[in-house]
């Protein structure tokens, strides 16, 4: 029976085309969106996750960086530097404006680290140094490409001139890029106290664990929320997917009902056009439940095929579009590829219902009517 | 299934509609065919043919009376049991010849024997030796599109016979070939019938398949009469009562019968064309 829902697929090759290619973009509209915000996610968090901090101190109720300000002490590193299993203290001050270049306006986090400190500035560069000194800046490899920005140019924060002496790579997003100066700098453009600092990034000693120094630290100081790498990171990607969740939602019910109504469309003709072999078939003495097998089969056939053809698209996207387009990323991921899958069933369940009452219908005696 | 079947037909009828508008189409038939043998029903359209059958096929209730093949009494049984029942030991032949057209020949055959919960690879295998047997062995890749009308209906023979059923039923299946293909899969039927013991029931208007027949059968206004003498048209073919016929003509001390003036006139203008062409 699978055989020939098989064969009765394959035999008209512009249906199954039609119809796996409605299915595969509609599962697409499904993975598409999450892939790319799970792209913009990765990107987002990702010089929090290259910092190689193991904790994250801020101000109390700050959980994360993109769109928040966080204002703590010096006093503050101070305390949780005596925390049990801290090893390192490092400050840095941050805030989101725009690097002008000859070229236009980028927006940025910008970050202020103290380079004699072990954390807080970039990890890796592509070109230039990492050795960075006052009216200095680093900046990201998709910015100096698209702003042709090279080393040794010149660019603007708050009015104030920079040389660009570094490159990174992997820094940018679809929302903005970072760059780097010193801290020294950032607190003179923003005529700030010395005293402030915005976070305060931890690294520990080997056999602690980050989660419950995070604890120690924030139980020494209600002033101040120390949040573990991973922890931090996750409040990060939530924020993109609250300002995301809508849009989600409609690209999934949308891309949904399309993989629903394409699918139950093919399968209705197709079991429309072969009513009268389905009417030989039960004449010869195969059961309602011979034939439903093989409108189901087809249904998840080509649905499969679809949901193949989806993921491979996705998969080839991820690898052309980072390259076309700097800053955008296609990541596929496990709550996508399950939401299409479930769709998928729930599609292929709901579809091959009409097909099946047009059979359970279908009166053998027909066949000698002609 | 060793012991092969009677097949019995006792006092059927069979109604359609009610009260004024009530049709008998089948009154008060019997009939009895014994293993192996082959029977033909003749009658004029709308005399009940398709209606006794779809009866003797498991696939209509008689209104009244029995339908037996063997020990199973098809009226007793309950819905359900039906299909069963039409795939173990009805074969069925048509006249579209109704083969799946997605699947091959050898896929058309094998799906049939695979219903009956055997495996794959031994339906197919079934299904292989059986269209052999039919001289199709060359053909069983080919798509249905791809078979002439003699191929596809000596494909819907071997599926009608792959279950070994008790019965085959064949409703006109020579409608849609030509006189010697038809004549051809007719005795080829009948070959494949006599040697494996299995009763056929035709309904057919196709006079050429009498020589094939044990036993003809008249139907008309849904009950068996005696046989009419017919004799064919030699123009357009069609089977014509000789006592009833539209138009006669003699021609070298035969005569001969015609449906209608039209026929008879063309047979007058050229004679030996017309009675030609079945000695070929
Ligand atoms: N399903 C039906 N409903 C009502 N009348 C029917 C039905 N099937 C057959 N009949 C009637 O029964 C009579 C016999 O029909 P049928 O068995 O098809 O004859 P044949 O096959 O000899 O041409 C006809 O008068 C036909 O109109
Ligand atoms: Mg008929």
């Amino acid at each position: 029976m699978i055989r020939l829902a098989w064969r009765n697929l394959f035999q008209n090759t512009t249906q199954i085309a039609l119809g796996v290619g409605g299915v595969a973009l509609a599962l697409l509209l499904m993975l598409a969106i999450d892939a790319l915000l799970a792209g913009s996610e990765d990107d987002l968090v990702a010089y929090i996750e290259d910092s190689g901090a193991d904790i994250f101190v801020s101000q109390e109720g700050v959980k994360n960086m993109h769109m928040a300000s966080s204002a703590i002490t010096r006093s503050d590193l101070r305390l949780a530097a005596q925390a049990e299993g801290v090893a390192t203290v490092s400050p840095i001050l941050y805030t989101t404006s725009v690097v002008e270049t000859k070229e236009g306006d980028v927006l940025s986090y910008i970050i202020g680290f103290d380079p004699m400190e072990p954390l807080g500035g970039p990890r890796e560069i592509v070109d230039g140094t990492l050795e960075i000194h006052n009216k200095e800046i680093i900046i990201d490899q998709a910015v100096a490409r698209s702003q042709e920005v090279a080393l040794g140019d010149v660019v603007e924060i708050f009015g104030e001139e920079f040389t660009v002496v570094g490159i990174t790579a992997g820094l940018t997003n679809i929302v903005n890029s970072v760059s780097f100066i010193t801290l020294r700098d950032f607190q003179d453009l923003r005529g700030d106290d010395r005293n402030v600092i915005s976070y305060v990034l931890v690294k520990i000693l080997p056999d602690y664990s980050a989660k419950s120094v995070a604890a120690e630290i924030t139980a020494r100081n209600p002033d101040v929320l120390a949040l573990s790498e991973a922890e931090f990171s996750r409040g990060e990607r939530q924020i993109i997917r609250d300002m995301s969740v809508e849009v989600l939602n409609i690209m999934n019910v949308s891309g949904f009902l399309i993989g629903l109504a394409v699918t139950a469309l093919t399968l209705y003709s197709n079991t429309l056009h072969k009513r009268s072999e389905y009417g030989v078939l039960k004449a010869i003495g195969a059961k309602n439940i011979h034939l439903y097998t093989v409108v189901v089969a087809q249904a998840f056939i080509s649905l499969m095929i679809g949901t193949v053809v989806a993921i491979g698209f996705i998969l080839l996207l991820g690898q052309l579009l980072p390259a076309l387009v700097p800053g955008v990323a296609v990541t596929l991921t496990a709550s996508g590829l399950l939401r299409v899958f479930a769709a998928s069933l729930i599609i292929g369940g709901l579809s091959a219902l009409v097909p099946a009452f047009q059979i359970a219908r279908l009166d053998p005696a027909e066949v000698f009517r002609g | 299934m060793n012991m092969q079947s009677v097949v019995s037909v006792e006092k059927v009828v069979r109604r359609f509609g009610s009260g004024t508008t009530e049709v008998v189409a089948v009154k008060d038939i019997s009939l009895e065919v014994v293993p192996g043998e082959v029977v033909l029903i003749m009658g004029p359209s709308g005399s009940g043919k398709t209606t006794l059958l779809s009866m003797l096929g498991g696939l209509l209730r008689p209104s009244e009376g029995r339908i037996q093949i063997g020990e199973d009494d098809l009226t007793l049984m309950d819905e359900s049991q039906l299909p069963n029942i039409r795939l173990q030991h009805i074969g069925f032949i048509f006249q579209d010849f109704n083969l799946l057209s997605a699947l091959t020949t050898l896929d058309n055959v094998a799906l049939v024997a695979q219903l009956t919960g055997i495996s794959r690879k031994e339906s197919r295998k079934k299904a292989k030796v059986l269209l052999e047997q039919l001289g199709l062995g060359q053909r069983l890749d080919f798509l249905p599109h791809k078979l002439s009308g003699g191929e596809k209906q000596r494909v819907a023979i071997a599926r009608a016979l792959v279950n070994k059923p008790d019965m085959i039923l064949a409703d006109e299946p020579t409608a849609n070939l030509d006189s010697h293909h038809g004549r051809e899969t007719m005795r080829l039927l009948r070959e494949v019938a006599k040697q494996e013991k299995r009763s056929v029931v035709i309904v057919s208007h196709d006079e050429r398949i009498k020589e094939i027949a044990d036993r003809v059968l008249w139907l008309e206004d849904g009950e068996f009469k005696d046989m009419v003498e017919m004799a064919v048209d030699p123009v357009c073919g069609m089977s014509i009562d000789i006592l009833h016929a539209p138009a006669t003509a003699d021609f070298e001390g035969t005569k001969y019968y015609f449906c209608a003036n039209g026929c008879r006139h063309e047979f007058l203008a050229a004679p030996n064309s017309f009675l030609q062409v079945d000695h070929e």
